[in-house]
Order: C-alpha cells, then structure tokens, then sequence
C-alpha cells in the first residue's frame, strides 16, 4: 500500500513541478505513519539559510498547515517540523512564524475524527499550543536557538 | 513572495455558508478557521461582514445562533480590524437579537438574544479600551497604563467586570437549556470561545486590582471593586466546574483550574499569578 502512495507521491513531485527542497519538506510531511525523521528535518533546516529556498520551504509547510482534517497528518508533521526549523532553522523562520502566528494559533481548537472515530486532533492541538507558546516568550525562544547552536556544533 | 495560493482564493462566502448551515451541530471549525484567516490574509474584515449580512439565515433559529458563534470567533482569533468592523455593525447584530422567542420551536430564543447582549458589549468594550485584543491575552502595559492613570485603570475595571457579568449571564442560559436535551453539541459549543475570553478577563481583573492596590493610597475606593471581584470568582469556579463535566469541552479546550477561594490582590506582584 505504502509503496504505490509514495511512487505516487513522486509523481505529483515531477508533475506539480515542486523543487528538491519542496520534495524534501513533502516527504517529511507525507501522510506515512512514522516520521518526520531528525535526519529529514535537519535537511530542511540546513535549507532555510539559503534565501531562495527559504520562501520555497516556508511556501509548503504553509500549505501542509492548511490542509484538511483527512489529512491530519500533514498538519501534525508540518508542526513538528516547523517546530524544528524554529530551533534550528534560519532566523528568518522566527520571523515568518511570528508573522503568521494566526495560522499557528487557530490549529488550537483544531478538530478532525478518524474513521473509527477516535479523536486525532488533540496530538495537533497540544503541537499548535505548545508552539505558539513558544514563540512568544522571546526569551525561552533565544535559549532553545543557542541551545540548538550548540548541539549541532558538537 | 510566493504566492501562498490555496488560502488566498478561498472563497469566504463558501466557508461563511457551510458554517452557518442549518444543521443542528457545532460550526464546523475548519470553516470558522477560514473565516478567520481570510480577515488576516487581507487585513480587512469588510467581506466577512458584508458576505454574513447577505446570507439567509435570518428565518432560522439554529443559522442565526451558528452566526453568533462564528461572530464571536472571528471577533476573537481574527485580525484586530474585525473588532472596528463589527463596531460599525452593531445595529445588524442588534437585528439578530429581535428574532422573537416565539417564532422558534428549538427554543433559541433566549439563548439569540443573550449572546448578541453580550456580543454588542464586547463591541463597546473594545470600542472604549483599544488596548485590549479580541480574546483578551494578557499584554502587559494596560496594566501599567492603569497604574499611572488610577481614573482611567477603575473604569476599566468596572467595565471589565460589568462584561464579566453579562458573559455569566449567556453561560447560565446556555447551561440551562442544555439540561433539557443532553447531547445538544450546537449550543455548548457556544461555551469554547465564553470559556477563553472569561479566563482572559479573569486574568486581566486580578492584574489590574494588584496594580491599583499598590498604587492607590486609600484601600476603600478599591474596595466595592474587590467585593464585586470576589462574587465573580466562586460564580467563575462554578463554571469552570460545571464545564469540566462536558466531555465535548475538556476534549476540546484546556478548562482553566483557578483556586477555590479568590487570590489575594495585596500581594507583590513577584508572586506567580493564579
């Protein structure tokens, strides 16, 4: 099953025109039940300092955030992702999270039932608070962004 | 910039119909979310107001309250523009509020025109203390203005409280009709945006009073403000209470815990807030 979706994904990729790096955020996001692996994020991440590529990264994740409640997934993993890049991504990405915050914000109350009905919207919820909390103590903020420069000296 | 296009070109008449639709559930929150990223997308909330004032609804009790919720939200989570906007619809909202009690089988009646009386003093709220955003997060410097104007941070006050009073008012209608019918998952959603917006007020209350206690020389101008404060907390912790007893709400939101007993106001403002 998996394996026809994700050569199915690559499709769209050459059809839809998307970039490597909009690929790369794509698979990081994709409806797959595991991931986004740090190894895929710090990839994404290490592309946000790149001007160009930045408004592509940003451009997706954006869409990957308004996705609808089918695809849930998407939206939890653009949140863990964009969490990410928040860490260890370019400074740019703090300024477009802070800019866009209202996206963030009104996942919040985010609400989606899977087919069994079970409720799969809390996962996004706790992420979207947790996130937006995040971003504004300007303080907790610079302390995780040194934190993170640090590791990845090491 | 790229061009963010899946959003941008969402139609908000689409997402304003089907969250105003006649059926008797909760407004969807996906479209209640595209109603409110429209109003940041375009820094404008003009087409929100003009697209919901030419929607059909007005013959329907259950379309009209979903209109009030969605209202409510935009007025809350939307861009700081909605709040001017619904200012100058207050006589549109006012026209929501005479759907008469009779002409509904559902019994919305009471429930429409306690929350449009609420929603209108909002409005005046936010009208006559610009400092404030829709859900009331805690910004600091209000405070600080109060303090350095004690005339200006007591009426704020009085007037904060006065909203807190009307926001109980809706809570106990809405409460009481849903003893009636247990499942009605319309009209306690109404209660997910009452509950942020009366901690958010909450909130505000105690830092102003500490901040007025600490300036002030005299504690009995303070001190009707305090008795009137005290009131609204047991009235507050009854409601988080009554709230926490919901599944469809504690699922859905973080319902604030707050003490039992009201928090000291004459404490330094070095202690951790409540």
């Amino acid at each position: 099953m998996s394996t026809t979706k994700s050569v199915i994904r690559s499709i769209k990729n050459v059809a839809n025109g998307y970039s490597s790096v909009q690929v790369m955020v794509r698979n990081a996001t994709s409806n797959d039940p595991t991931g986004p692996t740090t190894a895929q994020m710090a990839d994404v991440a290490n592309h946000t300092y790149e001007s160009g590529e930045f408004l592509e990264v940003m451009d997706m994740v954006d869409r990957r955030l308004n996705d609808k409640g089918k695809n849930w997934r998407h939206v939890a993993k653009s949140l863990t992702l964009l969490d990410y890049l928040v860490r260890f991504g370019s400074e740019d990405v703090v300024l477009w999270a802070k800019e866009n915050l209202y996206i963030i914000k009104t996942l919040r109350e985010f609400q989606v039932n899977d087919l069994t009905g079970t409720d799969q919207g809390a996962i996004i919820r706790v992420k979207a608070k947790e996130l937006t909390s995040l971003l504004r103590d300007d303080e907790r903020l610079n302390q995780e962004r040194e934190l993170a420069r640090q590791k990845m000296i090491d | 910039m790229l061009g963010f296009g899946n959003r941008s070109d969402s139609d908000i008449q689409t997402s304003l119909k089907k969250a105003c639709s006649s059926d008797e559930v909760a407004p969807k929150r996906k479209h209640v979310r595209a109603c409110i990223l429209y109003t940041w997308d375009h820094k404008s909330s003009r087409e929100f107001w003009h697209v919901l004032k030419l929607l059909p609804i007005q013959s329907d009790e259950v379309q009209l309250f979903k209109a009030l919720i969605v209202i409510h939200k935009v007025l809350q989570e939307g861009h700081p523009s909605c709040l001017i906007g619904g200012y100058k619809n207050i006589s549109w909202i006012e026209s929501i509020g005479r759907f008469s009690a009779s002409s509904g089988l559902k019994g919305y009646g009471p429930l429409i025109k306690e929350y449009v009386f609420y929603v209108i003093q909002k409005l005046h709220f936010h009208h006559d203390h610009r400092g404030f955003n829709g859900m009331f997060e805690y910004e600091e410097y209000v405070s600080l203005r109060a303090v350095s104007d004690p005339n200006e941070g007591f009426e704020s006050i009085l007037d904060l409280l006065s909203l807190q009073d009307s926001l109980d008012g809706v809570q106990r209608v809405i409460f009481s009709s849903v003893q009636r019918n247990r499942d009605s998952e319309c009209i306690i959603s109404a209660l997910v945006p009452l509950i942020a917006e009366s901690y958010g007020i909450y909130k505000f209350l105690i830092s102003m009073l500490r901040a007025m206690y600490r300036s002030s020389q005299s504690d009995d101008v303070i001190a009707p403000l305090k008795d009137k404060f005290d009131v609204q907390h047991r009235r507050l912790y009854d409601f988080y209470a009554d709230c926490s007893t919901i599944k469809y709400l504690s699922t859905l939101v973080s319902i604030p815990k707050i003490p039992p007993t009201p928090p000291s106001l004459m404490v330094d403002s070095n202690e951790p807030n409540t």
